[in-house]
């Protein structure tokens, strides 16, 4: 079977004057319809960067990128194959939501991009009812603005609004980083459920390895703008290949860790190793 | 016993309300130990780390409660004295490294500076003292590191510089407050093993507050769990993560995505945090408690042994574990 989304050879590089630099460069995976595709990385690596290119926020600078066998990319500019398809959710749901805007507008805003009739059989009362009590939130939320809620409700709303339009598959880019454990577990098993009901393929972003583990079926490590290994999340986890995963998860901080060892390479040396090798 | 918090109430009027952010808190910690404070974001970690460094907002008080350190209750202590053991004594470290740098002084000068003050000694030989100090917590390079800004390193270099600060005096108990929660994981790691590596060398006492139960497992002797500002369950790392008793610290325990079993839903804790404006009159968790009995909504549990047999720790609940 063809894959859903195929990433081929990716990359993004910033010009800034005279100076250019790579945040993504010659990136390749491919997401299966209905998988949970991981993609873990330390802040800089380019994790959003991918994320931004796949749902046509940011354009590749080279390679290609094909959803369901079309071209999401022709030079510069977005084909929107199907309006409404492809959502994401951001890490920080406090500055994703228009603070000016009321919950039920914020919600049914990306309903803006489909065409007249689609646009009206989604935004039944019903089914934007239906939609906020599926997230967990009450019809009369919808008559309020998003500081009126905590940081998990805020995040109930975002992928409320990413889920209006009915898409298939959905970017979620460090969707509970900016939670706390308990509420982040409400958030996390409220995404397995909608992924099931509604058929979801899933990207999903973040630097917490156990999130990764946890959610994903496969899994990449990206350094630097680099994929430096994908595999499955059980692969990578139990026999890690590249030397950069194997310090990744043994910084883990584990809750059966042993004390702290003391071989793990520094910060330093990393940073050295890391500049020899590109 | 060098620092022992007895009882501990912390208030906050804010317009018309009373914030009851600490209730009861006793947290004792002995020379050369690394306890963890750990809990959910309000549930009163830096409050606790700012009474003890008295360095409350104006809109505080302290109803009741005492802090012993070294014998002297800290919170009869004036500004003066309070400054004086704070930098010497007692050394912090926060989350935002840049908040206790000088952003455009470069890094030697402002390590100098403080090591001048502390020590009597002249301000070459702090200078000289400030670069040893940078090959301590294992920057290469110190000399160059001393002349550039905090802006010029990472946020990891930047951690250092400040733990290399605080540690200077050098202090008898380190706060550190989410001192890892910015930095990237094998940072962090880096940063933990540099702490715990000072810690053991020079006998300095670890206050390490953090809301990572894996960053306490990794390197604390004994941890203390927090809930909506009152301790909940407090003993060896090993007993309270592997044995929790109190309910809230096992529904946590559940609601980590490490130990979970994918395509399982993980358990998570139904309901929200206690209004601190209007604190239950009974148990702090019983509306969220999946155990809780008739008297859990009548009267407070403290904290009281529990004991399983085998091994015991401290526990604030109607249904631990008692012989
Ligand atoms: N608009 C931009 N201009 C220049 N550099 C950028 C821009 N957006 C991101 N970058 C850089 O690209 C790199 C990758 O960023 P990002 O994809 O956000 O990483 P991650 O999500 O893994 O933390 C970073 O070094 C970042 O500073
Ligand atoms: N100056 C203040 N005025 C009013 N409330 C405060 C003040 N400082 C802290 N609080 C409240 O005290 C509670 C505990 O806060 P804090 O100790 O910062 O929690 P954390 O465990 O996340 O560090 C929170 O509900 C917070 O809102
Ligand atoms: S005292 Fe009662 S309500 Fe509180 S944690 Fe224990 S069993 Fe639950
Ligand atoms: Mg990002
Ligand atoms: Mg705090």
């Amino acid at each position: 079977m063809n894959p859903l989304l195929q990433v081929a050879g990716i990359g993004k590089e910033y010009r800034k004057g005279s100076q250019s630099f790579h945040a993504v460069s010659g990136v390749d995976f491919s997401i299966a319809r209905g998988e949970t595709f991981g993609l873990i990385g330390e802040s800089g690596s380019g994790k959003s960067t991918i994320g931004k290119m796949i749902t046509g926020l940011e354009h590749p600078t080279s390679g290609s990128l094909l959803y369901d066998g079309t071209p999401l990319w022709t030079d510069n500019k977005f084909n929107r194959l199907k309006p409404g398809e492809m959502q994401i959710v951001f890490q920080d749901p406090q500055s994703s939501l228009d603070p000016r805007m009321r919950v039920q507008s914020i919600i049914m805003e990306p309903l803006q991009a489909l065409p007249a009739a689609e646009r009206k059989a989604k935004g039944t009362t019903e089914k934007l009812h239906a939609l906020i009590t599926r997230v967990g939130l009450k019809v009369e939320h919808l008559n309020r603005f998003p500081h009126e809620f905590s940081g998990g409700q805020r995040q109930r709303i975002a992928i409320a609004r990413a889920l209006i339009t009915d898409p298939a598959f959905v970017v979620l880019d460090e969707p509970t980083s900016a939670l706390d454990v308990s509420v982040q577990a409400h958030v996390l098993n409220l995404l397995q459920e909608l992924k099931r009901e509604r058929n979801l393929t899933y990207l999903f972003i973040s630097h917490n390895m156990s999130v990764i583990r946890y959610m994903c079926d496969r899994m990449a490590v990206m350094q630097k703008g680099r994929i430096v290994e994908t595999g499955t999340v059980a692969d990578i986890f139990n026999n890690p290949k590249d030397a950069y995963t194997q310090t990744l998860l043994s910084s883990l901080p584990s809750l059966h860790a042993k004390k702290v060892d003391n071989e793990c390479s520094t910060e330093q040396s990393l940073e050295k190793s890391a500049s020899k090798s590109s | 016993m060098l620092l022992e918090i007895k009882e501990l109430t912390v208030e906050f009027t804010s317009m018309q309300d009373k914030i009851k952010a600490l209730k009861n808190v006793s947290i004792s910690i002995n020379q050369g130990e690394i306890v963890g404070i750990v809990g959910e974001s309000g549930s009163g970690k830096s409050v606790t780390a700012l009474t003890i460094l008295g360095l409350l907002e104006k809109n505080a008080s302290i109803p009741a409660g005492s802090i012993t350190y070294k014998g002297r209750n800290i919170l009869t202590l004036d500004k003066k004295e309070l400054q004086a053991l704070r930098g010497k004594e007692i050394g912090m470290v926060f989350q935002e490294p840049m908040t206790a740098l000088h952003p455009t002084m470069r890094i030697g000068d402002q390590l100098a500076e403080v090591i001048h003050r502390h020590r009597r000694i002249s301000y070459r030989e702090a200078y000289q003292q400030a670069v040893i100090s940078l090959a301590e917590v294992q920057i290469n390079d110190p000399e160059l590191v001393a002349r550039k800004y905090p802006f010029e390193l990472s946020g990891g270099m930047r951690q250092r510089v400040v733990i290399a600060l605080a540690m200077s005096a050098p202090p008898d108990l380190l706060i550190a407050d989410e001192p890892t929660t910015a930095l990237d994981v094998t940072i962090q790691h880096e940063i933990l093993k540099l702490m715990q590596d000072l810690a053991a060398k020079r006998g300095t006492s670890i206050m390490l507050i953090t809301h990572d139960l894996g960053v306490v497992a990794e390197v604390c002797q004994r941890v203390v769990v927090m809930y909506a500002g009152e301790v909940v369950e407090t003993g060896t790392t090993e007993e309270v993560l592997h044995r929790p008793n109190h309910p809230y610290t096992k529904a946590l325990i559940g609601a980590l995505p490490d130990l979970a079993v994918p395509g399982q839903a993980l358990s998570a804790i139904p309901g929200e945090s206690p209004d601190l404006r209007n604190r239950p009159r009974g148990c702090v968790f019983a509306s969220r408690c999946a155990d809780s009995l008739p008297i859990c909504v009548e009267e407070s549990p403290v904290l009281e042994q529990a004991y399983n047999g085998v091994h015991t720790h401290q526990v604030a609940c109607w249904r631990r574990e008692a012989e």
